[in-house]
């Protein structure tokens, strides 16, 4: 089993001893063992039935069930069903002149502008030392299968805009660069974060004179996203730890727990501010972009806030390009652990939110937040928006590096295509509220989908 | 979209030895002489430009400023020195100054004609003067420099082949979204909310074949150092000073925010933390008169007087957007 090897990996880069405690919670909680699977064999990982032992569990369906009720809906409580009489499988049988297979759904799409190989995205990661690491594996896979990648806040500031300014950890150039340079004919694109830290150093402005990337910009490949939020802590700043050289050099864009130059101690806690906003200021704020950057893309990354609907129609309004919503389950990096188990809306709250707001929007949706697999994916797209991928590619690409991560979408387009087939669709944007149904009656009617009693 | 000549500039050293740089070279001494005359006689106090502080003007159109190491701190080259201006305004009344800055804009800058990396602004700021004061001012400096040079340096114009209009004034004055109109009825939509991109500003500058002002903009197209009219909101109190015969840009002004608390709002728009401003934000803390003021580009006013095509001829060392040159 290759879960423990990679358990071994991740420690290496931690010197706190409670982070061995921190990680067995990690593996216990998370599906990373069917993640490894995924990122080692790809798409046999998919069909249990190959192995004896992956055949016990799909019988037993152990994975399946939750461990402990938990205090919110998730995916889980949702179904994809599907209906016999499917017209539209008709339909792709006139067109393919024969029966069709799942093979023959259709995955590529348009997110936000960019054109990409699978109705996924891969979040923005930012500076944290566990992705950073990994992070040029993830680039250049992504860009093989050509589908869009962010860049998340503070890489820039902690690790440096062209220059490593610690060897073993990649810069921002670098991250970008892998992917643009490594990006399947006519797909993809890069959406890149800007903290209130990074806008410091103007990272924005520093990325639209840059003349390695200037050209990327010309072919729209670039977009900017205004970070407003994250999963698992809207309505707080970036949170990381970093070592007493890092927080002296940073000592004049952020704010420690203690002075680094008067303190000694190892690690440091870096806060960033989540910023102040106002509809005018936001409003504003869009415009600007549009002004100052006419060729790039402006996509928005939006947290669990309970004033999701005002925002999404002011961001529509102001001709954004795609508003991506992290679920509470999501962009869980180095959260404070009260604010994961209580700050923001549950995915689940978000995409009813989402299929509501569609009705009178057309901006892309993007929705991440413990989104692992095809049925998770096809269930967001049933809702209207794009399926956002972290934490997959972060244990797929540690278990079996860039190749690990091809494979985990390899696996993830078959799945999708499988479910979508199932409901008789071929066509992505045909899925829809009617494709799924939600085990519990309140639930169903909270998000106007069908109960599977009903 | 003109390319610039890439071996004329890495070559500087050759090309300033053309007898047309010192026809060119002296029309700008000659205008700067005009401009000097007019605002010491109009009670402008001429002070020494800042070259650089801890903060400077925030990106324009996507440029980014220049960074130097000072004594272990972050100082940053002047983009413009907007913040300054009030300084002094507020100190000394009526102020000017001939200002270089750096601005690292975009590559696609290069083929604008208009763009240079390193330039000299006429920087004026009048303190307790609302933007239509400014304006007035504008007009009038420019009218005098524009007439002056046309009637002083009449022969070297003549060998450069080019003839002035007379400048008359008052200026004819549009509003922003009346030039947004006036775009769209030539077939050349733009966005409303944004300034006017270079291309569609050089047409509207043939459009309308005089110096002519664009006026309120709408809040998102500029810094947040312009004001907002508390009677409109969303619309700004600022100005672009437009040449006729598709030179587009001039000089561009405002009246500008003063109070601290709408400071500190319109710098989120920019996503800044506005710590960053430390001295400005004390200094509007403790209160500065309110002032408006506008700033000319020297290579810009160069370009219009001589009939050239591209800024980079209207200088020496010119830095052009991604070339390598002294």
């Amino acid at each position: 089993m290759k879960t423990s090897s990679i358990i071994s990996l991740l420690l290496r880069l931690f010197r706190k001893p409670s982070a061995l405690q921190s990680f067995r919670k990690f593996v216990q909680q998370y599906p990373v063992e069917e993640l490894v699977s995924k990122a080692t064999k790809g798409r046999q990982a998919i069909f249990p039935l190959s192995e004896l032992d992956e055949f016990g569990k799909a019988i037993l369906g152990a994975p399946i069930y939750l461990e402990a009720p938990l205090r919110y809906d998730t995916l889980e409580k949702i179904l994809i069903v599907p209906p016999l009489y499917t017209p539209l499988r008709l339909k792709k049988m006139e067109d393919l002149m024969r029966e069709p297979l799942f093979t023959d759904v259709e995955t590529t799409c348009t997110i936000g502008g960019f054109s990409s190989s699978l109705p996924v995205a891969v979040a923005s990661m930012g500076s944290t030392p566990v992705y950073n690491k990994i992070s040029l594996a993830v680039s250049k896979a992504s860009a093989k299968i050509g589908i869009p990648i962010g860049i998340g806040e503070n890489v820039a500031t902690v690790w440096g805009y062209s220059k490593r300014v610690k060897p073993s950890q990649p810069c921002f150039k670098e991250r970008i660069m892998a992917y643009l340079d490594n990006l399947r004919d006519g797909f993809g694109g890069v959406f890149i974060q800007q903290s209130v830290e990074d806008a410091y150093d103007e990272l924005w402005n520093r990325v639209y004179s840059d003349p390695d990337i200037t050209p990327y910009i010309y072919e729209g490949k670039v977009a900017f996203e205004v970070k407003l939020g994250q999963g698992a802590k809207p309505g707080l700043g970036g949170e990381t730890f970093v070592e007493r050289e890092t927080a002296l050099r940073l000592s004049e864009k952020y704010s420690f727990d203690a002075d680094p130059k008067t303190t000694n101690k190892q690690m440091y806690e870096r806060h960033s501010a989540p910023g102040t906003y106002t509809p005018e200021i936001l409003r504003s704020m869009i415009r600007l972009l549009h002004n100052n950057y006419p060729r790039a893309k402006i996509w928005i990354k939006f947290g669990p806030y309970r004033d999701l609907a005002d925002v999404a129609a002011l961001c529509d309004e102001e001709k954004v390009d795609a508003f991506w919503v992290d679920g509470k389950e999501g962009g869980t990096g180095l959260s404070p652990v009260t604010a994961l188990k209580d700050l923001g809306l549950p995915l689940l709250a978000v995409l009813g939110k989402i299929s509501r707001l569609k009705q009178r929007v057309d901006m892309d949706f993007i929705c991440s937040g413990r989104i692992i697999d095809g049925g998770d994916a096809v269930k967001v797209l049933c809702f209207g928006a794009f399926a956002g991928i972290g934490r997959p590619v972060v244990v797929a690409a540690y278990a079996n590096g860039g190749d690990g991560v091809e494979k985990y979408f390899e696996a993830l387009k078959t799945e999708i295509q499988l479910l979508t087939s199932a409901v008789g669709k071929y066509r992505l944007q045909d899925l829809g509220l009617e494709d799924v149904a939600a085990v519990d009656r309140q639930l169903a009617l909270d998000l106007g989908i069908r109960s599977v009693y009903d | 979209m003109i390319k610039p000549p890439v071996e004329e500039l890495e070559k500087y050293y050759k090309t300033i030895r053309a007898p047309k740089m010192r026809l060119i070279l002296s029309v700008q001494a000659e205008a700067s002489r005009a401009v000097r005359g007019w605002l010491d006689s109009n009670g402008f106090l001429e002070l020494l430009p800042p070259i650089i502080g801890p903060v400077t003007d925030p990106g324009i159109r996507g440029a980014k400023q220049a960074t130097i190491d000072y004594y272990g701190k972050e100082y940053k080259v002047m983009s413009s020195a907007i913040l300054y201006k009030q300084m002094l305004a507020t100190a000394l009344d009526k102020i000017y100054f001939f200002s270089p800055n750096i601005r690292l804009e975009p590559i696609e800058s290069a083929q604008t004609g208009r763009h240079l990396v390193e330039f000299v602004q006429i920087d004026i700021e009048e303190a307790d003067v609302d933007y239509k004061a400014a304006m007035a001012t504008a007009e009038q400096l420019l009218s005098h420099t524009v007439n002056h040079v046309a009637e002083k340096m009449k022969k070297e114009l003549d060998q450069l082949g080019r003839t002035l209009p007379r400048f008359r004034t008052p200026f004819r004055k549009i509003t922003h979204a009346e030039a947004v109109e006036i775009l769209k009825s030539y077939g050349e939509p733009v966005n409303p909310h944004a300034e006017i991109p270079w291309p569609q500003e050089e047409k509207l500058s043939k459009i309308i074949d005089e110096p002519f002002f664009i006026i309120d903009y709408p809040r998102g197209a500029r810094g947040f150092y312009d004001k907002e009219d508390p009677a409109r909101p969303g619309i700004l109190k600022d100005f672009d000073l437009m040449y006729p015969e598709g030179y587009g840009e001039a000089a561009s002004g405002a009246e500008r925010e003063y109070e601290y608390s709408k400071v500190l709002a319109r710098l989120r728009e920019s996503g800044e933390n506005p710590a960053k401003y430390g001295w400005y934000l004390d200094m509007l803390r403790e209160g500065i008169r309110p002032t408006s003021g506008f700033g000319i580009g020297v290579e810009r006013l160069t370009r219009y007087l001589c009939g050239l095509k591209a800024v980079w001829e209207a200088r020496p060392y010119p830095k052009v957007a991604g070339v390598y040159s002294p």
